[in-house]
């Protein structure tokens, strides 16, 4: 039964009959589990949140009576919506510090490395495959004050005593953020540079522009895609970690996340949990939205090349 | 480029999950030795026990002993504060944990919300040996029935690293002493403003005053807790973590419970505890059943076990509390006695202001929740 539609797959070289074969019923069942799967996983979970966000809590237990409170209180609270900015804040900074670090050495590994290319494209990911608690944790044991950088840098004579701010304080969290997406990124800026087509920088090159005009009007804009794709990655997953600024945080590092938990798992006040929640989905909807947008309209040439 | 950003977005939104998910599981089962997730069903032919207790309370020292004597498998999850208790059983967990240990704050409130059983007490013969200061409190009565065990007793006192600080703090103000910048942890918890309404004097003429404070005095204690800020090195969030900051000298004062002493001086180091002048405040942990538990019998056996006088020393062993069995005493040294206050319980316990419920537990966690925010 399954067999001809992953046939059809294989020929591309026939795409208005592919394109008919879509309709077919038995495509459709096969379509069956992954829409139980987005239905149970992610519809349902929800919509129960957006409908939790407008009850409220009295002495713990959860009284459906509709209002607006929540999020009244989300937007004139300090606690949760200047958190929630300060969550915006650090992701940003995740996010410019990712792509400082992943541009360049995506470049390198494309364009200057000529001989195992794989091996040092393995080499960024594989961090990826090491738990992130482990990660998380390792960062302890490098910048305790205890930990192996005060260590390094009492030995050389650059301090005196032990740096105290290196660990449990919100560049602790900078961080080691920093370094759990910058695969990420990386990855998504790899792929963009290698869809560049060498005879375009040929060209540019033969147009007499030099190496840094290609760069900046060549390479820089036709990886604009990429780098919008990773940046969204980077952002979107560090306002939604908790884990981070719970092990690594100092007393003022708290995120938006950390803030939810607290709720749903402390204070049992699981509306207005669910209320910031979907605050947070909201906004990450929009820098979804937006992105795709701003890759759509960089990604003009790459469509155009294409049909070649 | 549409299907490829859509799939781009659909991959962002499963990865997101996936670590959430992941997280969180990793979060829940990383303190216990198993999990509770395969909880429930039984185990190699026998029954399996599933406690929800604070740390140090399912040690192999007393709990190999009930596993090996009746065959059946006892599980543990831990929770770091008597709110995640609360959460924990009202979010859904109710009919996956048979035994929780909760404190002197959330016991009545969890006789209340009808969360626990009554214990039968013609099942529990060694309830007699317990010590009658325990016995006779009354937040875990209710129509002629006990709901709660006294298992476990101690301070929340001040523990300083004896090796940097030569002379005993006398007063809880040496948190603010600049000398110690960036040296302090503290829990957190909203005990820590029970301790801020200690400092003020409230407790004096009544110890439930610090439990239900006024607005006013919330907004005090909240700015003496960010003006603490700058002291803390880190807000521990289990008694392994503040066992862990003792240990690598990140933290030479904090607020803790025996178990870190006990812990970290089997290391070689040198941590003391005392009690400031303001006084402390201090726990009461009763054991009792779930409502909704299926292995009710098998929880009043274990209960009786875990009372037993010679058992109550091993429990005194792993943790440093104090055991509610004044019996235990037989079995320990004289040097032990001293140390968990077994041998002048009546006298120790005046100078503890005991956990009562918080009327407004709401207000306590958002305060304590604006101090972290800001």
């Amino acid at each position: 039964m399954q067999d001809e539609p992953s046939l059809s797959v294989m020929k591309p070289e026939h795409p208005p009959k592919h394109r008919k074969r879509i309709w077919r019923p038995r495509l459709l069942i096969l379509l069956i589990p992954p829409i139980i799967w987005l239905s149970v996983f992610l519809f349902i979970p929800y919509v129960t949140l957006f409908i939790n966000s407008f009850w409220k809590v009295d002495f713990g237990t959860i009284v459906h009576d509709f209002s607006f409170d929540n999020y009244k209180k989300f937007f004139t609270n300090p606690l949760y919506y200047g958190t929630f900015l300060k969550t915006l804040r650090i992701a940003a900074w995740v996010t410019f510090f990712s792509i400082l670090l992943s541009y360049p050495l995506a470049y390198f590994i494309h364009f200057k490395i000529k001989k195992n290319k794989q091996l040092f494209y393995t080499l960024v990911i594989i961090p990826l495959w090491v738990s992130y608690l482990v990660r998380a944790y390792a960062w302890k044991i490098v910048l305790g004050q205890d930990g192996i950088l005060n260590n390094f840098l009492l030995a050389i004579g650059i301090i005196h005593k032990p740096v105290e701010i290196f660990l449990y304080s919100p560049y602790a969290v900078i961080l080691a953020l920093t370094h759990i997406y910058t695969p990420w990124v990386l990855m998504s800026i790899y792929t963009s540079l290698e869809h560049i087509p060498r005879d375009v920088l040929e060209a540019s090159k033969d147009l007499g522009a030099g190496r840094f005009r290609t760069f900046f009007h060549i390479v820089i804009p036709l990886s604009l895609p990429g780098v919008i794709a990773g940046a969204t990655f980077a952002f979107v997953l560090t306002m939604g970690d908790f884990l981070a600024p719970q092990l690594l945080g100092g007393t003022s590092s708290m995120m938006v996340s950390n803030v939810v938990y607290s709720l749903f798992g402390v204070a049992n006040n699981w509306p207005l949990g669910s209320t910031i929640g979907i605050v947070t989905l909201v906004v990450v909807l929009g820098i979804l939205q937006l992105t795709h947008r701003l890759e759509k309209r960089t990604a003009s040439f790459e469509d155009g090349t294409r049909g070649r | 480029m549409n299907t490829r950003s859509m799939k781009m977005i659909v991959l962002a939104l499963l990865v997101s999950a996936f670590v959430a998910l992941s997280a969180c599981g990793s979060k829940s089962q990383s303190p216990g030795s198993s999990n509770a997730g395969a909880a429930g069903k039984s185990v190699s032919g026998g029954k399996t026990l599933n406690l929800l207790t604070w740390e140090g309370y399912a040690d192999p020292k007393f709990v190999k002993g009930f596993e090996d004597k009746f065959g059946v498998k006892v599980t543990a999850t831990y929770f770091g504060s008597s709110d995640e208790l609360v959460a924990k059983l009202k979010g859904g967990g109710g009919n996956v944990f048979d035994i929780i240990s909760p404190s002197s704050d959330v016991a009545a409130y969890l006789i209340k919300e009808g969360l626990v059983a009554p214990v039968n007490l013609e099942h529990i013969p060694n309830y007699a040996n317990l010590a009658s200061k325990l016995k006779d409190m009354v937040d875990v009565k209710k129509d002629g029935k006990v709901y709660g065990i006294p298992f476990t007793w101690g301070p929340d006192s001040l523990i300083y690293d004896a090796d940097v600080i030569k002379t005993p703090p006398d007063s809880w103000n040496v948190f603010w002493d600049p000398q110690y910048k960036g040296k302090v942890s503290i829990w957190d918890d909203i005990s820590n403003i029970y301790l801020i309404g200690q400092m003020m004097g409230l407790d004096q003429s009544d110890q439930s005053k610090v439990y239900n404070m006024t607005e006013d005095q919330l907004q005090q204690a909240k700015t003496k807790l960010v003006e603490l800020k700058p002291q803390i090195r880190k807000y521990w969030a289990s008694a392994g973590e503040l066992n862990d900051l003792f240990s690598n000298k990140e933290v030479v004062l904090a607020v803790g419970w025996p178990l870190t002493p006990t812990t970290v001086n089997a290391t070689g180091r040198h941590l003391k505890e005392t009690i400031p002048k303001e006084g402390i405040t201090g726990w009461i942990d009763r054991l009792m059943i779930v409502n909704s538990s299926s292995n009710k019998d098998l929880a009043e056996t274990y209960i009786n076990y875990v009372i037993e006088e010679s058992v109550m020393k091993l429990v005194s062993d792993a943790t440093g509390y104090g055991v509610a069995n004044i019996n235990a005493v037989k079995h320990m040294s004289p040097e032990q006695a001293k140390a968990i206050h077994i041998d002048d319980m009546d006298n120790y316990m005046k100078k503890i202001n005991f956990w009562q419920e918080v009327k407004d537990r709401n207000r306590y966690n958002e305060i304590w929740n604006e101090v972290k925010a800001q």
